[in-house]
């Protein structure tokens, strides 16, 4: 996009200013094409935990499993879990390697699904040792994926929200919990997402 | 009184605050595809580069730019021709270093079409559109009436002296709405020059409403009592007519198309409105938020709004006087 | 702190050097401010964190934080357009906030004087950086002192609205989001190593 200056004003003398119009010009076209991007950052930040069943059956899982447990469990794992997989996601940026991601990824849901499942009651730092092991996994693994040209800082925080909602959902699911007929319907549902997480680990073997 | 000396030396960095205008760009077709240029912007300091008027490269101009000082501001006139006509073609504001505060565009078309816009920092190109819809005149003078009221700082030092004056919900919502209604209806009747006041006197005039809530605040700390107390919407009814055609005056500087001033007046206005009410709410959060906390400010703290608006008041008042008369 | 700013500071993975994107309301230097202020994840995050912090422990503490938090942020904010090399360093400022929201998360009553202390030493750090991007931007003073309006403002209606929040239900919501905070501090961090 060629532009002509017409004047440089103050003096009030015409100049032809093509190669610096030009050259703002172009400037001026970067400044716009940033504004989608950051917004990208925040987007694909929200997409990413959403997009592997993996890891919203996983999610979704430490709410049932919260929920079943009933209090001081249902709030303390939202709470403690965002914090271990931030953490395990530093980990992962900063090159820590940690052994053993992909299995403990894979077994994650079908672990909190048979946890669910039998409606273990261990003491809660068991509990919370088995889910924050599970969160770093999954931080680790999943924090790292940004996408190309997005912003970080917005990456972070979407990815966070995203999981904090995931974990939401499953809270409110395991609300049925209350009554009596969804003792065993949440049993069924951790069924369901161990099933899942054995699929996905056949998938991710064979 | 140490910190009134304080308040006072802010003033003069605040005073001009109401000063800033945008820019206004002017292109009136006068043959096809030949229009005649104007470029006015408010003097502002000393700065000698100021953000230039750029067109597509397919555009000429005939004659080179005019300069001339009016007032307040810096005026360039110059004409240009552009080859296939003006539909379609580009114009970009470009500041030295980027920045420049909005301008408003008006474009008049031989054939009676008139199209307006709001050039931004973040959208600095403009694009001749053949049939722009209204949709553009309403958002531009949406934009500039929210632009008028949240620069226009003696307009909201009067409507933060209301809210200090006015006890109880009910009668603050009679009063603002009784500003509201006042300033919008001498807002119309200015535009349509039905009453013209002279812009140094009206000024003045604004600034002595303000002065004279000073008083009225600090009778209200030592518990007295006043027709303002009283009826603070009276008191908001009548000067609100005055602040509405500062409003106009404002919405002149800027200019006005010719074929659809009415919409856009409705537009300007709704913009002011939308930023007073903005201000109005944030104001009361605050004051709300407070008392819900038992949060209770040092006396100097808590008195220091109600002095700033007596202080400023006179400032302007003597500042605006002479202005008017002795200049 | 702006992206423009961000993007010189931090350098994105991936994003293949700055793209600078500078917010201009067109209304002046005091609204572009603000306008950085709310657009600028980790000045936010830290205004909500102190909330959570200042929410959380009860209304003596609200009544702290309103003027301590901007007045400490302009502090910073002038020290930064003073002293143009005081600039701190951007591990310290995402630090600083994913601190608070740990507290936030834990819940652990804090001694007055120290929570004093935790709001001065943040606010100082990010109203540094943010007079640090101000002057960047061209704003100085103006648009130091427009985000300092609009830290003035959340700081003082935000936190005397959840204050109010008794239910246990609605504490627990409270330190979940300090838990977002700190987790998104902490991955901001690793970005910021990765990127350095």
């Amino acid at each position: 996009m060629l532009f002509t200056s017409h004047f440089s004003l103050g003096t009030g003398v015409p100049a032809l200013a093509l190669a610096s119009a030009g050259h703002s010009g172009a400037a001026g076209l970067l400044a716009h094409a940033a504004h989608p991007e950051t917004a990208d950052g925040l987007i694909s930040g929200l997409a990413h935990p959403v997009s592997g069943a993996d890891h919203v059956l996983a999610m979704i899982a430490v709410g049932l499993w919260g929920a079943q447990l009933g209090k001081p469990a249902v709030w303390v794992l939202p709470v403690a879990f965002p914090i271990a997989m931030a953490f395990g996601g530093m980990m992962g940026l900063l090159g820590i390697p940690m052994p053993g991601v992909e299995i403990g990824i894979a077994a994650s849901a079908i672990v909190l699904g048979i946890m669910v499942l039998a409606a273990a009651r261990p003491p809660l730092w068991v509990a919370g040792i088995i889910v924050g092991l599970f969160a770093l996994f999954h931080g680790h693994a999943h924090g790292t994926e940004l996408p190309e040209g997005a912003n970080g800082t917005l990456y972070s925080i979407g990815f966070v929200v995203a999981t904090g909602l995931l974990h939401a959902v499953g809270i409110a699911i395991g609300l049925i919990h209350r009554w009596d007929w969804g003792k065993p319907t949440l049993r069924g549902a951790g069924a369901f997402v161990a099933a899942g997480g054995a699929f996905f680990l056949y998938q991710a073997l064979a | 009184m140490r910190w009134m000396l304080i308040l006072a030396c802010l003033i003069s960095l605040v005073a001009d605050a109401h000063e800033l205008r945008p820019g206004y760009l002017e292109i009136t077709e006068v043959d096809p595809g030949v229009a005649e240029v104007t470029w006015k912007l408010p003097v502002v300091g000393t700065a000698r580069e100021v953000p230039k008027v750029m067109f597509d490269a397919d555009t000429q101009e005939l004659t080179p730019p005019n300069e001339r000082l009016t007032g307040d501001s810096r005026v360039f006139e110059w004409k240009i021709e552009r080859t296939g006509g003006l539909d379609g073609a580009t114009v970009r504001i470009e500041a030295p270093d980027g920045r420049f505060r909005d301008a408003l565009a008006s474009i008049h078309r031989l054939d009676g079409r008139h199209t307006t816009g709001r050039i931004t920092p973040e959208r600095p190109t403009l694009v001749i559109d053949p049939a722009p819809g209204w949709t553009r005149l309403a958002a531009t003078y949406l934009m500039l009436g929210i632009e008028h009221i949240l620069l226009g700082f003696d307009h909201l030092l009067f409507v933060l002296g209301l809210l200090l004056i006015v006890d109880g919900t009910r009668m603050l919502v009679k009063t603002i709405t009784a500003f509201t209604l006042a300033h919008s209806l001498s807002l119309a009747i200015a535009t349509f020059r039905i009453v013209e006041v002279p812009e140094g006197p009206l000024n003045a005039c604004i600034a002595l409403s303000i002065l004279f809530l000073g008083p009225e605040i600090v009778r209200k700390w030592r518990g007295g009592e006043s027709f303002t107390r009283r009826h603070p919407w009276v008191v908001a009814f009548a000067f609100g007519l005055l602040h509405g055609i500062g409003f106009a005056s404002g919405l002149a500087v800027t200019g006005l198309p010719h074929a659809s001033i009415p919409l856009a007046l409705l537009w300007f206005n709704l913009g002011v409105e939308a930023g007073q009410l903005a201000f109005v709410f944030i104001v009361l959060a605050m004051q709300r938020s407070w008392k819900s906390i038992s949060l209770r400010w040092p006396l100097a703290l808590r008195r220091a709004p109600g002095y700033a608006i007596g202080i400023l008041g006179a400032f302007w008042t003597i500042d605006r006087l002479v202005a008017t008369f002795l200049i | 702190m702006t992206f423009t700013d961000h993007c010189s500071r931090i350098p994105w993975h991936g994003a293949g050097g700055a793209l600078a994107h500078l917010v201009q309301t067109g209304f002046g230097g005091f609204y572009d401010g603000m306008a950085h202020w709310a657009i600028t994840p980790e000045d936010v995050l830290v205004v909500l964190a102190l909330t959570l912090l200042s929410a959380l422990g009860g209304k003596d503490r609200v009544r702290r934080l309103v003027f301590t938090l901007p007045a400490a942020w302009f502090a910073g904010g002038l020290m930064a357009l003073v002293f143009p090399t005081l600039l701190p360093p951007m591990v310290l400022t995402l630090a600083s906030f994913g601190l608070v929201g740990l507290l936030v998360a834990l819940n652990r009553h804090l001694p007055d004087a120290v929570f004093v202390l935790l709001v001065l030493v943040t606010a100082v750090i990010h109203g540094a950086g943010n007079g640090g991007a101000m002057r960047e931007a061209g704003l100085g003073w103006l648009g130091l002192a427009g985000a300092c309006v609009a830290v003035f403002v959340v700081a003082s209606v935000l936190p005397a609205l959840l204050v109010r929040i008794e239910k246990p239900a609605g504490r627990i919501a409270m330190r979940v989001g300090g838990s977002w905070i700190a987790a998104a501090a902490l991955l901001m961090i690793g970005w910021w190593f990765r990127g350095g």
